[in-house]
């Protein structure tokens, strides 16, 4: 006890200025294993402590405190303490012992699930994101688990705010998998399938040396997002996927890529009765609800193909072509299409005609200057990087060892630039 | 030092010699700054390279290495044609000069261009020194009244000719005591149909300054500096009017009416039509370069793909060049 009261002394004495705040990390490291022997004595200290000026020593001494299995009448209380204490703490002192921070956090999440009110647990994770990560480029470990949070709450507008941010530096593989497959899961609830798309792309062509479950889960729903938006599945995965991915994965996704196939057809019949015999298959992957609107999708991409084929078509026409029941819903089906902005065309109520036209977007306005104007700013940052990682990995001796083994020469007279062997 | 020469010789440099020394010099000022650690074998190389090469451009602080060399040629009559030049291992602190190795160069020349004949030497610097002297005068025991040509490395935007000054030596009386010094002499520049290509090569890989390479930049940058000029006189007057209407200027009825005339002849076209047209022209130059910002984004990210699976994926296809027959 007499070392937790001295430990709280320094605290309170060495957490004002930087250098102080340094040395003060020295010491609690070396206390670490002291506070974890007597958690469960600790939590009445914690009191005496200020979360916003004594950030760095509350954070241990919280670690500490958490660190024993978590019960339900615990629970509570740790939640309260935890959140105010996110809430209060300084981030100069929290990124000292971002481990520290981060398991803190997680055990904050459990506690939250355990007493089955994610919704409590939102703003205090949003909270402890902004403080832990250092840009907004920068991905976090929290990342996936606020996202997890606002799944189970079923708060996406809040996920989505985070999901707008470009990232462009990862802390661990795993956590770009997670984060990219809940983010998936948020958009696809939120209805914008593209961004749903683009993330679970990212999940399924992100470098991996051995296939694992996310990659795979992610997989089956960017197969079911793809024909939902897109109206097709390609079937091979670009180049900058790696090689486990583009071995495996199909493999593991059969029923999913046979359902694409049935899609291709363009018979909902078809499509129907594939859907009826892999039903429980489909719900164990807890992807009945994507299945279901796949279904509904068929009949937009049908309607689609028509604008290809026919300048006007009568109401009655489509709803044969479509094998859709009657031309009122033809009708539904058609408006609801205007609407969301998926074909442009018109209704002519009197004789049952619709009219298919042009994308009336002459490209004229000042707002369509300004969207062109900020799309080139947003590829001239992005270019800059690529270029930097570009010449970054031209010097990788990795790269220059492989690259000049793979060479064969064939003559004296084929000169190149990379040697043979790189003895650097 | 540098008065110019009276011998009445008329000098020809061919580009070629030029080339030479800026490469020679170059060569041993890039060599010099290489930073020592690139020789061990460390395993993360790139970010201890960076380091290192910020370190070496401290190096760059010392003076500039000068270099050393033989320039040959011909002379007929009273020109001197300079065609060729070959460097030489000269130390001016201990004045050795590797007499062999000059000797065997000579041979050698003299095998492939039976006409040349050492004409002088070169060095570079800014300026010619007391130092040179012991050189040139090694070198008498070739050629009775060598040629000094010095090459200014020192890049001076600014400057419009070459810095080249060839130097011819003189014995002068000066004090009464007959000395040699060095005395400049104009030159001219001549060239055959091969070096001009070259030239045009090595002009064309350096990096242009800041000035417009192409005339269509020129053209709008002169307009863009035009439209500043004018935006930034009539922020001038709004200012003037605003400081009248606040009262802080005198009311002045002559130049109002002036300000007044000028602003009526300022928008050029202001109709439907115009802004019709006018942000389509816009829109439709937006998209191009959109268009081509994509491209060479596309392009970097494709090779950047392409290293990245060379590097990493352990079972990638073989990439090796294919057959060339």
């Amino acid at each position: 006890m007499n070392l937790v009261e001295g430990l709280l002394t320094q605290i309170q004495g060495l957490s004002s200025t930087a250098s102080d705040v340094l040395s003060l990390q020295n010491v609690l490291k070396q206390a670490d294993e002291s506070l974890h022997a007597e958690s469960t004595r600790l939590l009445p200290f914690l009191d005496q402590l200020d979360p916003s000026k004594h950030s760095l020593g509350y954070l241990y001494f919280l670690e500490a405190c958490t660190a024993g299995p978590v019960t339900t009448e615990s629970a509570s209380s740790f939640v309260l303490v935890i959140a105010r204490f996110i809430s209060s703490c300084v981030a100069e002192q929290i990124r000292l012992a971002p481990d520290k921070f981060i398991s803190v956090c997680k055990r904050f999440k459990d506690q939250v699930l355990l007493l089955e009110e994610p919704l409590r647990g939102v703003a205090p994770m949003l909270t402890a994101v902004r403080k832990l990560q250092s840009s907004t480029e920068h991905l976090t470990t929290l990342h996936p688990e606020f996202l997890l949070l606002c799944l189970l709450a079923k708060c996406y507008k809040t996920g989505l705010s985070i999901l707008e941010e470009d990232i462009f530096e990862v802390d661990q593989p795993r956590d770009l998998y997670l984060y990219c497959y809940y983010g998936g899961m948020i958009c696809i609830g939120q209805k914008c399938f593209r961004k749903a798309l683009e993330l679970l792309h990212n999940v399924v062509t992100a470098p991996m040396s051995t296939i694992n479950a996310i990659a795979v889960e992610a997989y089956k729903k960017y197969i079911l997002v793809s024909l939902i938006h897109h109206g097709q599945l390609s079937t091979s995965l670009p180049k900058y996927a790696s090689g486990v991915a583009q071995r495996n994965l199909k493999s593991l996704c059969l029923s999913y890529i046979e359902l694409a196939n049935s899609y291709n057809n363009g018979k909902i019949a078809d499509l129907e009765t594939y859907v009826q015999a892999n039903m429980e298959k489909f719900g164990s992957d807890n992807n009945l609800g994507l299945v279901k609107q796949v279904v509904s999708s068929i009949y937009k991409r049908n309607i689609q193909r028509l604008t290809q084929t026919y300048l006007t078509l009568s109401l009655q026409d489509i709803a044969n072509t479509v094998q859709l029941n009657s031309p009122k819903e033809a009708e539904m089906h058609v408006l609801q299409m205007i609407q969301d902005g998926e074909i442009y065309a018109t209704i002519n109520q009197k004789d049952g005609m619709v009219r298919f036209l042009e994308d009336p977007e002459l490209y004229k306005t000042c707002e369509m200057i300004e969207h062109i104007d900020l799309s080139i700013q947003r590829l001239m940052t992005l270019s800059k990087k690529l270029t930097v990682m570009d010449e970054l990995i031209s010097c990788d001796p990795l790269y220059l060892g492989k690259a000049g083994r793979e060479r064969q020469r064939f003559d004296f007279d084929d000169f190149d630039s990379v040697p043979q062997r790189f003895n650097i | 030092m540098a008065s110019s020469s009276s011998s009445g010789l008329t000098f020809k440099l061919h580009p070629l010699v030029i080339v030479n020394i800026s490469d020679h010099y170059t060569r041993v000022k890039s060599q010099l700054s290489l930073p020592p650690s690139l020789t061990s074998t460390s395993s993360a190389a790139t970010s201890n390279n960076n380091n290192n090469n910020s370190n070496g451009g401290e190096n760059n602080q010392n003076p500039p290495p000068r270099v050393y060399g033989c320039v040959i040629g011909v002379q007929r009559g009273r020109t001197v044609e300079i065609f060729n030049s070959f460097e030489l291992i000269y130390d001016p602190s201990t004045r050795s000069l590797d007499r062999s190795f000059l000797e065997k160069k000579q041979e050698l020349y003299k095998k492939v261009f039976p006409h040349f004949y050492v004409l002088g030497w070169y060095s570079t610097g800014s300026d010619a020194q007391e130092s040179d002297m012991h050189f040139h005068k090694a070198l008498m025991d070739i050629n009775e009244s060598p040629l000094y040509v010095l090459l200014n490395p020192a890049i001076n935007p600014a400057q419009k000719d070459l810095p080249v000054t060839i130097y011819e030596s003189e014995l002068h009386v000066i004090d009464g005591v007959p000395q040699l010094i060095f005395v400049r002499s104009s030159y001219l520049i001549e060239t055959v149909e091969a070096e001009r290509i070259s030239v045009d090569h090595v002009a064309h890989l350096k990096p242009s300054g800041g000035s417009a390479a192409t005339q269509l930049a020129a053209q709008l940058t002169g307009i863009h500096s035009a439209i500043k000029m004018l935006n930034s006189r009539i922020r001038v007057l709004h200012q003037y009017l605003v400081g009248m209407q606040k009262g802080d200027i005198p009311c002045e009825s002559s130049v109002l009416r002036q300000v007044s005339s000028l602003l009526r002849r300022l928008p050029a076209i202001e109709s439907e039509k115009f802004q019709d047209d006018f942000l389509m022209e816009y829109n439709d130059t937006l998209l191009i370069t959109y268009l081509a910002m994509f491209t060479n984004c596309s392009s970097t990210m494709n090779e950047l793909v392409d290293k990245f699976n060379t590097t990493y994926d352990r079972h990638s296809r073989r990439g090796g060049r294919t057959a060339f027959i």
